[in-house]
């Protein structure tokens, strides 16, 4: 992986002369500099990750002296409950996504090539609406959701029970909650779009969905997919949004791993998911990495 | 043709450019359809600013309500929530606690986080990758994910449970935040700049002073309102590293499902929520004066890209 800087590059331009040239004393200082935050990161970041590695493979966490096993993997996989979560987390996350790409291509395409002067306020208003607490907001939808919430008040006829404490509630605040995330990625994509590619279009004949198919969807192609899978690594261990709003149909992996551990006190067999999903993760980011680097490449 | 009808023809054609000439009727659908897209586009954002934005307001509608139910239609207006919310004592203690969490976590992941950036900005060297690769994977990996590791890491060090872990682990997660804001500055800085003021027989001290502060100052204070709100509204890992505290994330956690204190839980966090609406709006601003709209746009969309997977 590069820098940070240039990682979060996404779409915008690093312009690589500009940046000077290279340093051949640059280590030293480099060194001093950086010495504070990467011991850090080691100490608090890296070494807890690879005490919980232990965790999951040691007979009787938290002790260390009982001998290693790999029975808490075995027991992961083969315990009948988890792929039925996981499978649970994987449609609820899935037709999150779905609801957040109708939403966020034409939210996108809207900021990039019409809305003009608004464009600013409305990346503003989606940043704003994303750094409030993500705890009061997903509470508030029960208010909205609630068997005497808005919603039903406005619904004539008996109240309608699966609006709140369902698979529904959490699908929709889910779809709320990580718009942001979706739908910047996008436009950062949308943003290298040459505008007069839609003229060209118009001129020859093409209608709106024939434009939107052939020409937006493949060139935001690359801010999609990893809109996708930074959207799709915090929701797969989402544990907030599920037990606030939803029910005993809409248990996930991360209240799974949570209840594991401070419920149960399971260490073992909560390490031994927890690295599971860590990889999993791990495995995702590289992937959005490189269709970044794909991004820019292009761009 | 009558030449009157011509010259109608030749305007149309030139007030809806892509459109055959002589076509008279097109134009006029064309300006409906436009009329039509318009009005879809309003409703379209109305929809999901509604769906934004719209529950926190119901949720200041419901702290004035005289009920402590939560149904529609409302019976009345009330300020008591809020005097009850600010006299109860565990709340206050909460908040207290997650008021010196957020006022020591900012500051360090202000100097962390602006430290890493000149670090991975300005210097080239061997490893320089895989630094910047740790330095990001905070913002990457779930927090679900981490806090179960830095309790593990605690146990494992015999360390008890405290606000100072809370405080540990929540800087290590939120400086990366910093280092992203900062060294998007940086990049779009003129080094330049900085090589011709020590060519003019500036110190590296007064180059940072003088050149490089001015630049990135509103970034740094952007990034400390981001670094303090991040921290303040963090409920994940301090779930998992707080022992028997409680701070404002985990209270409400903790409320949300108990009638007697729903009104409440409304009635603060509605002056919460608003008390970040206009902190956040102005770290924002901040970050617009520098740099114009263009800059400001590409800095966002660059910062939240990768962030993005750091909630939860």
């Amino acid at each position: 992986m590069a820098a940070v800087g240039e990682a979060l590059g996404i779409g915008a331009r690093t312009d690589r002369a500009r940046r000077g040239p290279r340093r051949p004393g640059g280590a030293r200082g480099a060194f001093g500099i950086l010495f504070a935050p990467v011991t850090l990161l080691i100490v608090l970041f890296l070494v807890p990750f690879l005490i919980m590695v232990q965790m999951s493979v040691v007979k009787f966490p938290p002790r260390t002296d009982s001998g290693y096993t790999l029975d808490h993997y075995v027991e992961v996989v083969t315990n009948p409950l988890n792929p039925h979560i996981a499978w649970t987390t994987f449609t609820i996350a899935t037709t999150a996504m779905i609801v957040m790409l109708l939403v966020a291509l034409p939210l996108a395409y809207f900021m990039v090539f019409k809305a003009a002067k608004w464009e600013l306020f409305l990346l503003l208003a989606l940043v704003l609406a994303d750094e409030l607490a993500p705890v009061v907001k997903v509470y508030a939808w029960q208010v909205i959701l609630g068997r005497n919430g808005i919603l039903n008040w406005l619904i004539p006829g008996p109240p309608v029970e699966w609006l709140l404490y369902s698979s529904f509630a959490v699908i929709l605040t889910l779809a709320t909650t990580y718009i942001t995330y979706t739908t910047i990625p996008i436009y950062a994509a949308m943003k290298a779009i040459e505008p007069a590619t839609f003229e060209a279009a118009t001129d020859l004949g093409a209608g709106w969905w024939q434009q939107a198919r052939k020409i937006l969807i493949p060139l935001a192609a690359p801010g999609i997919f990893v809109a996708m899978i930074l959207v799709y690594i915090p929701m797969l261990t989402d544990f907030v949004t599920s037990d606030i709003v939803g029910g005993t149909g809409s248990y996930m992996m991360g209240q799974r791993v949570r209840d594991l551990i401070l419920g149960e006190g399971n260490w073992g067999t909560g390490s031994a998911l927890n690295f599971m999903l860590l990889a999993m993760s791990v495995l995702l980011s590289l992937g959005a990495y490189r269709l970044a680097r794909l991004n820019k490449i292009d761009a | 043709m009558d030449r009157g009808e011509g010259v109608v023809v030749a305007i149309r054609a030139v007030e809806s450019p892509g459109l055959a000439v002589g076509d008279v009727g097109a134009a006029a659908r064309w300006r409906r359809r436009r009329a039509v897209n318009a009005w879809g586009w309003r409703a379209f954002l109305a929809v999901v600013g509604l769906m934004l934005f719209g529950p926190l307001v119901i949720l200041v509608l419901f702290s004035f309500n005289d009920s402590n139910v939560l149904a529609f239609p409302l019976e009345g207006v009330t300020t008591k929530w809020y005097s009850e919310a600010l006299t109860d004592s565990v709340l206050r203690k909460a908040l207290a606690n997650s008021f010196s969490v957020a006022f020591v976590v900012a500051p360090l992941c202000l100097v962390l986080g602006t430290l890493a950036a000149f670090g991975l900005t300005r210097f080239r060297f061997r490893g320089r990758g895989v630094i910047g690769g740790l330095v990001g994977a905070p913002l990457v990996l779930p927090w679900l994910i981490i806090g179960i590791a830095a309790l593990m890491g605690y146990a494992r060090a015999d360390i008890d449970l405290s606000l100072k872990t809370v405080i540990a682990t929540q800087t290590v997660c939120t400086f990366p935040l910093v280092t992203a804001i900062v060294a998007a500055q940086l990049f779009r800085f003129q080094k330049v700049q900085e090589e011709a003021a020590i060519d003019l027989g500036c110190s590296r001290l007064q180059v940072l002073w003088h050149i490089v502060l001015p630049h990135i100052g509103p970034a740094l204070a952007a990034a400390a309102i981001f670094a303090f709100a991040w921290s303040f509204n963090n409920y994940e890992i301090s779930a998992f590293t707080l022992g028997f505290q409680q701070t404002f994330p985990v209270w409400v956690y903790s409320n949300v499902r108990s009638p007697d204190h729903t009104a409440i839980v409304n009635a603060i966090s509605a002056v919460i929520s608003g008390g970040q609406v206009v902190l956040i709006w102005f770290a924002l601003k901040l970050m617009r004066s520098r740099s114009g709209d263009q800059a400001t746009t590409e800095m966002i969309a660059g910062t939240e890209a990768v962030a993005a997977a750091a909630r939860t």
